[in-house]
């Protein structure tokens, strides 16, 4: 058993706070990834579980024993960085043996272990080379070789994929979720990555400003993101957003985006004053129907073709941003052409001015 | 073709000026040395009667003789490595360690600090002669070599301090905070990771400090009277001769006085271009 606890941590360099009172608890061997835009606070939250980073406030908690005063190395986590952090002058060998080695274990056991931890990645044959006699997944396999190796029962990674190129990434990715699921140890992922985060996750927590936006599974978030920021992260191409206002009419509420005034059941039973509201969609609940039909018409701007789907952007009067549409790759659309949209209603998103969602889903 | 329309390439003066600057400059460094190379090799009539640059009628190896096995030299060449290597490295120890903490664990004010400290560099050595002088008279340790080896390790600390905090900071804080979790301290991440990465570094430093602290005149001149007291290079000075000044035994002894350092370089000079392509390549 070893879960990980936070408990109302935050953490301010000088006058700026990068951490406002997080609370999370991570439960045995699950595979928890941080996701958010660059410096909203991921990094700094796993720097702080780890003890290279001291808390200003709040405790922390691995095994339930409270680490928050610990030593980073007493803490039992283990961290790949970014960058490897590979020692330049060491071989693979030494490297994955460090931790050992300044812990005096007798040599026969460093030598074995250092073997059995090269077989589950696969680095034998590497063991007596330098690092920069390797190539990056090469490197990226020791590093994490030399962060297992100690039995952690905390396992951290900082955006470990991101200086690989995009196939090895993907390859990568994939030997990281078997690694998981062989060992079950708790893990804590950072990413800026949402595709990343989605594949390989068991729960997300989406970080903005220094705060948690919401703490799910990726499908959740993608189907239930609790704010506009969230919906905007998660899913890609991004959620299409269209400013509408809520009205009353005719005993019941109607929306109104532009000049197209949008009848739902879902709205019926909303008991709202009339507000404005930021309508999302995502591309895939777009429908192309004729013009003048729909709730929405629109001008083809660029038909991406992806082969297996295609990406169409749209022009519309209401809206500077164009509006994204996934399309099966058949669809025979051009730039230029003119054509009517209807929004899969069952499927779309209201946020209120504060960005919050105002729609049950 | 382009090249077919403009048959005449344009003559660039750049490298050739570079080179023969260059040459002129090496020249001018060289012939000292080779004045003093011929002039050990002469007799002291064959030196009173030549020039400088005259070839030597014979080859004649009396002065190194003279010098190699006369006792008072070898008294000089020891005091001079007793004062060199400690004081080499003592500074060089300083340097990593101050380094290190300039680099890797700044604290509120170590910016400040390490400006003070490397404005030390700026000080003449002039203006801190006569005070040093009664201080170390006053712990009686005038006509000794300690006071020579804590003078030259303390002027070392600055230069040393810089290079290493410079160097420091190129070794990437993930090294060091990969080792903390791995359960290193902060002693460990500097002798297990900082250290070995910055042999170029320690291998510049050394030699230039091994060489300026042997070479050094001015500081035994002060802190020392007696003659088995002195180093190599007032040694030169005493070796002059009574009435005449015997050119070739000097000559001679400068000869025997800059191969040490002359080693230091050539066994150092290989950690230098490791340094360099060290920096080449990403890794």
């Amino acid at each position: 058993m070893a879960n990980l606890k936070i408990k109302g941590v935050s953490k301010s360099f000088g006058d700026q706070e990068v951490i406002r009172g997080v609370d999370l608890s991570v439960s045995h061997g699950e595979f928890l990834v941080f996701v958010g835009p660059s410096g909203c606070g991921k990094s700094t939250m796993l720097r702080l579980i780890t003890g290279l980073e001291d808390v200003s406030e709040g405790r922390i908690f691995i095994d339930e024993r409270d680490v928050t005063l610990e030593k980073p190395s007493k803490r039992g986590v283990a961290m790949v960085f970014q960058s490897y952090a590979l020692f330049p002058h060491m071989t693979v060998e030494q490297n994955i043996g460090f931790g050992l080695r300044l812990s005096k274990v007798p040599k026969e056991t460093i030598s074995r272990k250092v073997a059995e931890t090269a077989a589950i990645l696969q680095v034998e044959d590497l063991l007596s080379r330098k690092p920069r006699q390797l190539s990056g997944g090469q490197r990226q396999r020791v590093a994490i070789g030399r962060s297992i190796i100690g039995n952690p029962k905390v396992f951290l990674f900082d955006e470990p994929l991101s200086n690989l190129d995009a196939a090895l990434r993907v390859q990568m990715r994939l030997e990281i979720a078997r690694l998981h699921k062989r060992l079950g140890t708790t893990v804590v992922y950072v990413t800026h990555d949402q595709t990343e985060a989605m594949t390989l996750a068991d729960r997300i927590v989406v970080f903005n400003k220094g705060m948690i936006e919401q703490t799910g599974s990726p499908i959740e978030l993608y189907e239930r993101p609790v704010n506009k920021f969230v919906a905007s992260f998660i899913g890609s191409p991004a959620m299409n957003f269209l400013d509408g206002e809520l009205a009353p009419a005719d005993g019941t509420i109607e929306l109104r985006i532009g000049v197209a005034s949008i009848k739902a059941d879902r709205l019926s039973n909303m008991a709202v004053r009339p507000m404005r509201v930021a309508f999302g969609i995502r591309p895939e609940h777009i429908q192309v129907v004729d013009v003048g039909d729909g709730h929405l018409q629109a001008k083809v701007e660029i038909v991406e073709k992806l082969g297996s789907e295609s990406v169409v952007y749209f022009q519309t009067e209401i809206s500077q941003t164009p509006l994204v549409m996934r399309a099966p790759p058949g669809l025979p659309l051009a730039p230029g052409d003119n054509v009517g949209l209807r929004f899969d209603l069952d499927n779309m998103h209201l946020f209120g001015s504060d960005g919050r969602a105002i729609l049950e889903a | 073709m382009a090249d077919a329309a403009s048959p005449s390439r344009e003559f660039n003066p750049w490298p050739a000026a570079i080179f023969a600057s260059l040459v002129i400059l090496a020249m001018l460094f060289l012939a000292p040395t080779i004045g003093v190379l011929l002039s050990s090799i002469k007799t002291t009539r064959d030196i009173a009667f030549g020039d400088l640059w005259s070839i030597p009628s014979v080859l004649y190896l009396g002065n190194f003789e003279e010098v190699l096995f006369n006792p008072a030299v070898h008294r000089y060449l020891l005091n001079t490595l007793l004062v060199t290597v400690p004081a080499t490295a003592a500074s060089l120890a300083l340097g990593v360690l101050g380094g290190y903490v300039f680099s890797k664990l700044p604290f509120r004010g170590s910016n400040l600090l390490f400006l003070a400290l490397v404005s030390g560099m700026f000080f003449p050595p002039q203006v801190i002669l006569i005070p040093l002088f009664r201080f170390f008279n006053t712990l009686g340790l005038i006509d000794t070599l300690w006071p020579i080896i804590f003078v030259h390790t303390a002027l070392g600390i600055p230069i040393c301090t810089l290079l290493m905090r410079n160097f420091f900071s190129t070794v990437p804080n993930a090294l060091r905070e990969a080792a903390i979790l791995a359960g290193a301290n902060e002693w460990q991440v500097l002798t297990k990771i900082a250290l070995p990465l910055s042999v170029p570094a320690l291998a510049v430093l050394a030699t230039l400090q091994f060489t300026w602290i042997w070479n050094d005149f001015l500081w035994p001149l002060i802190f020392t009277q007696s003659d088995d007291k002195r180093t190599i290079m007032i040694g030169i000075v005493n070796l002059k001769g009574q009435y005449s000044v015997a050119w070739g035994v000097q000559g001679a002894l400068s000869l025997v006085a800059s191969v040490p350092t002359l080693v230091i370089f050539l066994f150092f000079q290989r950690y230098f271009i490791k340094g360099m392509t060290m920096g080449a390549v990403k890794g």
